[in-house]
């Protein structure tokens, strides 16, 4: 029901991308020492099916905020035994992301402050 | 949070590899003296579960260092054989070393990972709280 406030889908598809991408750098972090192994990333894909399109300038965008993002395989540095994973970029990432999902949620429960605030509550 | 494939599992998965190639590496510098020992290796290799790669690290079978053993020359050691060599074992300290070092690191970061999991979940907790 609260799919239709778009600050809050934005907030929600913002912590989900966060959530995956933490998924890839924790599997990064663990194969730092496998040979052979490739860093993944994961990378921005705004989604565009079934959104509508802008057909005039003076329309109203309406975006689509889902988390749709695909797995890149960035080129990097292999160490000799063919491993490209960076645990200095690895943490760095990380921390990124644990500040994007705080401000998800933050955002998140703005919102619902919000909300309750209307309702007349506290 | 829900995806099948958890942050926490991978960690976990990375730490229990590297805690096993530290576990080999202590092995090895335990038997530096031993006579005719050969070096313990295990390599990292992504786990197969139900058919499928996870994501997972996994530490490989132990495998033996084929490196030649040193010829020692001490004709009053019980195993010497008649001109007075025996065989002593191929650990070089060194590489045992930096090999620890290395491991240690990647566990912590491992951990660290970990702990932040935990984090990110509480945090997610916390909207359910209020």
């Amino acid at each position: 029901m609260f799919e239709k406030i778009e600050m809050m889908r934005m907030a929600r598809a913002m912590g989900q991308h966060a959530a995956q991408r933490h998924v890839v750098v924790a599997r990064n972090i663990a194969n730092a020492d496998t040979p052979g192994y490739r860093a993944q990333d994961l990378g921005y894909h705004r989604a565009t099916t079934g959104a509508l399109r802008v057909t005039n300038a003076r329309h109203l965008d309406r975006p689509d905020w889902s988390p749709a993002s695909r797995i890149v395989t960035p080129d990097g540095e292999t160490s000799p035994n063919g491993n490209s994973v960076s645990l200095e970029e690895e943490m760095l990432k990380a921390a990124e992301l644990k500040r994007q999902h705080d401000l998800s949620l933050g955002i998140y429960r703005s919102a619902l402050d919000l909300m309750r605030s209307s309702l007349g509550r506290r | 949070m829900t995806d099948p494939v958890s942050p926490l599992r991978l960690s976990a998965s990375g730490m229990r590899a590297q805690s096993q190639r530290l576990r080999h590496t202590a092995e090895n510098i335990a038997n530096t003296d031993t006579p005719g020992y050969r070096r313990k290796l295990v390599t990292f290799e992504e786990a197969i579960r139900f058919g499928r790669p996870s994501g997972e690290v996994e530490a490989s079978r132990v495998r033996l260092d084929r490196r030649e053993l040193p010829r020692i020359y001490d004709p009053s050691h019980p195993m010497a054989d008649a001109e007075g060599y025996y065989l002593g074992s191929n650990v070089d300290l060194v590489i045992e070393i930096a090999d620890s070092r290395e491991a240690g690191r990647s566990y912590e970061a491992n951990l660290k990972m970990f702990e932040q999991t935990r984090q990110m979940g509480a945090s997610l907790l916390e909207l359910l709280r209020r």
